[in-house]
């Protein structure tokens, strides 16, 4: 059997049992690893500096080297020749030199198998089969949109059928929206709005100038993710989910957020059993996706300690294992606390800062 | 108010002011003991940085300099107290305004003290609204304590991002007002001054440094300290921090050049360490150097580390600068590499550092806009008689009336 396919095989007879110990974790990182620095020559060589090939595999899974997301765009991350690219997911708005960089796949099998056990047991463990009304990149319209494939699969393997797309070159279309909405309380059909914030937040607007509400029938949830980075607006998450509970009649329990990238194949959600709270809301990752927080120098850090968030991703196994982010978290029993991009820390000093050069260049 | 300031000559306001900086001098005067402890704790740089900042700030103020500065740019400071004959000019009074209000919305160590002394030389009534008032109002306490003029001229009141309903009234009815800060800062500053306010920004800015070919042969290890020091005081983040640096050199030469400067950062953090940081910074420079170290697995450029600092070397030109705490940029390219560099960023360039001032240096300045010329070493100290950021020091603090 080719690594590869013994690999994804390993891979989703882990994700099949929602289990992996962390002797099994570190093996199977470990092989996959020595499988990517075989395969991935741009891998290798980043994994070289920290004095890594596959003869000398890192000990313990923080030793294994992480490449910055930036990368995806810089150079082709890919254990796998190009012309066994299947598809690809764009990367957007982690560098500042304005390159799109791609995720490849050479088989969607592993990320549809991850996605799908995430799902299953954060968004719909009742069963539900629900009807999803969309406010993401509608898949048709933007083909490497990982958020459009991930909520695609959900909808054609776990819906209702009768969904739609209402983001359209990320504008939102708030009548047609609502009329699906009207549609689904007048089957009875519970809903789940998978919706980026801002989305949520151009939605909430809409309403707001009719000031209208718009009961989502009883069942329905909401799945948000996402940041604000580069958007005009930037709303506090609490109010948002105060507001989005009060306009959309969903208990609060029932808005979950999902942390996912596109450098990933795999999501975290909020911790179901703290869901009746909007702050500090935990995320966990499933067994074959774990979280490390660094200091400044790729360093593990103490539970409780801020740091930049670096994800080891079993379900990675076409790209690269692990991904550092500029993503700030902390590391808690429960999971693992996400503090974002948007914790301001105040600028010191007078000079020009990146986002404003950035912003002066257009 | 400013009457007491306004009897009294031009020149004994500036001794007056020499005097209190004198006193500041002394890193055992006990306000700036207690100021420096309060910097440090609102701002989180090390000791040494704080107490470099507030030599290079009081130093400056001696009357010599204020004078000189003064006389340069109003023909003598006697122009101050009444009217002056000037040869072949009308005589005139060179009469401070009524009102001057200072706005400091950054985090800067004392930036507020320089504007807020010429506008008291010039007998203005002076309100600085800082974001850390315990410098400004300390010095002007100071002041006060040399003469009681100062006391009714000169206030500080905290500067508390701008939602103070007194400022209204404040901006409006002053008749100059002086604002540093961010784009977003000084563009909401500037809605809220009268009709006839003289609205004076200094926005913020960056600060390049330049090591020509002919340069190379005298890079010792002095000459690369002073080229770090400017980097690495106030961790870049100051307008006049360099926050890249362009070497005429490539391959091997511009190795050498690399490799002189991280030994020159494990020297200068030692004797200014780098201060405590928030995690964001943290993460984003982590993620900036492990980007560069991953171009550098590939191929292209390299990363050096010389303590906490960290030098990247010829990172992609079209790659916005950085901006991170003691991370450099070191680019291979000439004078025309540089001017490309800035039109393509367009860059506000405040300060052009060079081995020497020459007549090429000042060349290209003028092409990339840069306001000062600064050996190496000295970028951060800029003089007080100087035109921060191109601009005079007191002219915008007067009126003149000709007698014509």
């Amino acid at each position: 059997m080719p690594a590869a396919a013994a690999l994804d095989a390993r891979i989703l007879a882990a994700i099949g049992a929602y289990a992996l110990d962390d002797g099994a974790f570190l093996d199977l990182a470990r092989a996959l690893f020595a499988h990517q620095v075989e395969a991935n020559a741009p891998y290798a060589a980043f994994a070289r500096t920290q004095g890594f090939d596959a003869n000398r595999l890192p000990g313990g899974i923080e030793r294994i080297p992480a490449v910055p997301a930036a990368a995806f765009k810089e150079a082709r991350l890919a254990a796998f020749p190009p012309e066994r690219t299947a598809t690809w997911f764009e990367t957007s708005g982690t560098t500042t030199h304005g390159l799109s960089g791609r995720h490849e796949f050479d088989t969607t099998r592993l990320y549809e198998a991850a996605l799908l056990a995430s799902f299953d047991r954060m968004l719909i463990a009742d069963g539900a089969r629900l009807r999803y009304l969309n406010l993401v990149p509608d898949p048709r319209e933007r083909p490497h949109s990982s958020l459009g494939f991930m909520m695609d699969v959900v909808a054609r393997r776990r819906g209702d059928g009768a969904g739609g797309w209402y983001l359209h070159a990320d504008v939102l279309d708030a009548d047609a929206f609502a009329g699906a909405v009207r549609r689904a309380r007048d089957d009875g059909a519970a809903v789940c709005v998978a919706t980026t914030a801002f989305a949520l937040v151009a939605l909430l607007d809409a309403l707001a100038e009719r000031s209208a509400d718009l009961a989502l029938p009883a069942g329905s949830r909401v799945m948000e993710t996402g940041g604000f980075k580069g958007r005009a607006r930037v709303v506090d998450r609490a109010a948002l989910y105060r507001e989005t509970s009060a306009r959309l009649a969903v208990p609060i329990g029932a808005i979950v957020a999902e942390y996912g990238m596109t450098e990933l194949s795999s999501q975290y959600y909020d911790d179901p059993s703290g869901r009746d709270t909007i702050e500090r809301r935990v995320k966990v990752a499933p067994p074959w996706l774990r979280p490390i927080v660094v200091d400044g120098d790729g360093r593990p850090v103490p539970h409780g300690v801020v740091g930049a968030i670096r994800h080891i991703d079993l379900a990675n196994r076409g790209s690269v294992i692990a991904v550092e982010t500029e993503d700030l978290g902390a590391l808690v029993p429960a999971g693992l606390v996400l503090l974002g991009r948007e914790q301001g820390a105040e600028l010191r000093g007078c000079s020009l800062d990146a986002e404003t050069l950035l912003a002066r260049r257009g | 108010m400013a009457d007491a300031l306004r009897a009294l000559p031009a020149r004994r306001i500036v001794a007056h002011v020499a005097d209190a900086a004198r006193r500041w001098n002394d890193a055992d005067f006990p306000p700036r003991v207690r100021v420096t402890a309060e910097i440090e704790r609102r701002l989180g740089y090390s000791t040494p940085v704080v107490e470099y900042a507030l030599d290079r700030l009081f130093f400056a103020l001696r009357a010599v300099e204020l004078e000189a500065a003064i006389g340069a740019e109003l023909g003598s400071v006697e122009a101050l107290d009444g009217v002056v004959e000037r040869r072949g000019l009308p005589a005139a009074w060179a009469r401070g305004v009524e009102r001057v209000a200072i706005v400091s919305s950054d985090s800067t160590i004392g930036v507020a003290v320089v504007p807020a002394v010429f506008a008291l030389c010039a007998k203005c009534d002076v309100v600085v609204k800082d974001r850390s008032d315990a410098l400004v109002a300390a010095f002007f306490s100071s002041l006060a304590d040399e003469h009681a003029a100062f006391a009714a001229a000169a206030s500080a009141r905290p500067w508390t991002g701008g939602d103070d309903p007194d400022e209204d009234a404040l901006f409006a009815g002053a008749d100059v007002l002086v604002a540093f800060g961010g784009d977003d800062a000084l563009r909401a500053i500037r809605t809220r001054c009268g009709i006839e306010t003289r609205f004076v920004p200094f926005g913020h800015r960056a600060s390049i440094g330049r090591l020509a070919r002919a340069d190379l042969a005298a890079l010792d290890d002095a000459l690369a300290d002073r080229i770090v020091r400017d980097a690495l005081l106030y961790d870049g983040e100051g307008c006049l921090s360099l926050h890249a640096l362009f070497v005429d050199a490539a391959g091997s030469d511009l190795a050498r050049v690399a490799t002189s400067l991280a030994a020159a950062c494990e020297r200068v953090a030692l004797e200014f360490p780098a201060g405590a940081r928030d995690a964001l910074p943290t993460a984003r420079t982590a993620a900036y150097r492990n980007l560069a170290v991953f171009r550098a697995a590939g191929g292209s450029g390299a990363v050096l580390r010389g303590a906490d600092a960290t030098l990247v070397i010829d990172p992609p030109a079209e790659d916005a600068l950085p901006f991170l705490p003691r991370v450099l940029p070191v680019y291979g390219g000439d004078d025309d590499a540089i001017v490309r560099y800035v039109e393509r960023q367009r860059l506000p360039v405040q300060a052009l550092g060079v081995v020497a001032a020459d007549a090429d240096a000042v060349t290209l300045a003028a092409r990339i806009g840069a306001v000062r010329v600064a050996p190496f070493g000295s970028m951060q100290s800029p003089p007080a008689s100087g035109h921060h950021g191109g601009a005079a020091r007191i002219t915008d603090f007067v009126r003149w009336i000709d007698t014509a």
